[in-house]
């Protein structure tokens, strides 16, 4: 899949890469984790693991609106994961996920493409009214959030945090 | 607990806030020792970075004790009086493995900021904008370290809480500066800025065999504390630097030129009022002036270190890097590659750099601090607060 080629879809659709010292099957397993695509998909839509191949996903879009759609994983290839959404999604989309060695010990190529494919009457409002997060934001922040809980467990975040403002405690 | 925040161009105040709260499990709390400005601080305070928020806490340098430790913090203990350099860094990832700490590619929270200014997120720093992570910084009562059992770093007894202070952040930039030079018997190492970094800097080189130092500012109060610490001082209002330096070097320049100076560069003449205009234009953010200066004055396959911080420069003149052969050598900080063999140095006595704290505030009195340290009042080299 290389969703990003029509330039008519680009903002609908999205690709980055990371490398992550960490062999390939180690990444897959965590990808497939039940809490790993709600950890890093949280800036996002939260995600809720239905069962090992399906997820719900939600997200708030602007003027009050929650747009929700399941996923479900379909497996091709040890290098290779993809998913689409199922019937009834509020925007239809699809992803996929490519696993490649990196030169020397650099570990894995990690590559994320997703593409969103919203009906008509959405897709006339445009990408930036549809999502809080463009897709392109989405897919590299994922694969930043994948790479921080792949090598250190964790995800870094600053929130909440002091400051002077929101009562003192930033959100 | 009290914090000195930022609400808008050159407007600190000192605030109540929430205290911090361990947000992942390698995290620990700090309880502030001291902490100090840094003169890149003043371009975040004037507004030529962009991305700060109004009610953020500044402050990038800092020592302290450890009062509360993550759940898997397994070195660092509760009651550690400990140092941290500026940047966070797992060192987990490829450019730890490499002690390119301040290049850390997990540890900052706001990539798709950075991304669009650099290609790459940096690792994330306390108290230094948006782009750079957004983390709380350190001119509190507390804050919060990420990734501890890389970050802080034991003060030995001997060593005092102000000498371990600078070990935070101009110790270990500058002793990087002077790392990049690759000090060989008979360099002559001449350092622009005679700052909290450039004398660190000016001091290492000395650690690491330099035949020769020599010091550029024009403050006499740098230029007395750059002699003090053994360089041959130069006025550049008073000399013809370049000119100068030729004669202190037999004709061949200074065998490596480290720029300690940065983007809020004074000059002189024509080039400094061009520079100065299109920098309150905002038509570039930088003013070159000394980078310029010792890219002239470096000797032919010399080596160009550059520490001062630098936005987005035009009018950079590369000619001169490729026609003489120099090499650029540069860097934010890799502070947790340094910050062992400069608590050891310190103890040894060699590395001394106390007497940059030349003026104490209580964290209250913050806006002070960093209003006589921008004008450089009374002498002021760095401002130290307490809380």
């Amino acid at each position: 899949m290389n969703a990003a080629q029509d330039p008519e879809d680009l903002d609908l659709a999205a690709r980055a890469a990371v490398t992550i010292g960490r062999p390939a099957d180690a990444l897959r397993l965590l990808w497939l984790a039940p809490d790993t695509l709600p950890r890093i998909m949280s800036h996002f839509a939260d995600v809720e693991p239905i069962d090992e191949r399906v997820a719900q996903w939600s997200m708030e879009a602007p003027l009050g609106r929650t747009l929700r759609w399941r996923t479900q994983i379909e497996e091709k290839a040890s290098d290779h994961l993809a998913w689409t959404s199922l019937d009834g999604a509020d925007v239809p989309n699809a992803g996929a996920l490519q696993f490649a060695p990196a030169p020397g010990d650099r570990g894995t190529e990690v590559t994320l493409d997703v593409r969103f494919d919203p009906p008509g009457g959405l897709i006339g409002e445009g990408v930036a009214k549809l999502f809080h997060v463009v897709p392109r934001e989405m897919v590299l922040k994922a694969l930043y959030n994948f790479r921080a809980l792949a090598l250190t467990g964790e995800i870094p975040t600053t929130e909440p945090q002091p400051a002077a403002r929101n009562g003192g405690m930033d959100k | 607990m009290r914090a000195l925040c930022w609400n808008g161009v050159n407007d600190l105040r000192v605030e109540t806030v929430a205290d911090p709260k361990i947000l992942n499990p390698k995290d620990v709390i700090l309880k502030v020792g001291l902490s100090t400005t840094c003169g890149s601080d003043l371009h975040l305070i004037d507004g030529l970075i962009p991305t700060m928020r109004e009610g953020d806490i500044l402050g990038h340098e800092f020592m302290g004790e450890v009062v509360e430790v993550g759940a898997e913090v397994t070195k660092v203990k509760r009651g550690d009086r400990v140092v941290v350099p500026s940047f966070v860094s797992c060192g987990e990832c490829f450019h730890c493995a490499q002690e390119q700490y301040s290049l850390c590619d997990t540890s900052h929270p706001k990539p798709e900021l950075a991304e669009p200014i650099l290609g790459y997120p940096t690792a994330g720093i306390y108290g230094y904008s948006h782009a750079f992570g957004g983390y709380s910084g350190a001119h509190a009562e507390y804050v919060r370290v990420p990734f501890a059992d890389v970050d802080c770093f034991i003060v030995p007894e001997d060593v005092s809480d102000e000498t371990a202070l600078f070990i935070s952040d101009a110790a270990p930039t500058g002793y990087m500066g002077a790392d990049f030079c690759n000090i060989q018997r008979g360099d002559i190492i001449a350092v622009w800025g005679c700052g909290g970094v450039g004398l660190m800097a000016q001091q290492s080189a000395m650690i690491m065999g330099a035949e020769g130092v020599i010091a550029i500012d024009r403050y006499p109060e740098r230029l007395a504390m750059a002699e003090a610490l053994g360089a041959v001082a130069i006025d550049y209002t008073k000399v013809d630097v370049v000119e100068l330096l030729k004669e202190l070097t037999g004709g061949r320049g200074p065998d490596a030129c480290i720029d300690a100076v940065g983007m809020e560069a004074s000059g002189q003449g024509m080039e400094q009022a061009y520079d100065r205009v299109k920098q309150a234009l905002y038509l570039e953010t930088d003013r070159g002036y000394a980078l310029r200066q010792a890219m002239m004055a470096c000797r032919k396959g010399g080596t160009l270190s550059v520490l001062g911080v630098y936005g987005l420069m035009d009018k950079f003149p590369m000619g001169m890097i490729i026609n003489k052969g120099l090499t650029l050598r540069s860097a934010q900080q890799h502070g947790q590659a340094y910050v062992p063999r400069l608590l050891e140095h310190a103890q040894r006595g060699e590395l001394t750099p106390a007497p940059l704290a030349t003026h104490r505030f209580s964290l209250e009195d913050g806006p002070k601090g960093y209003d006589m340290f921008k004008h450089k009042t009374d002498g002021c080299l760095r401002a130290v607060f307490a809380p």
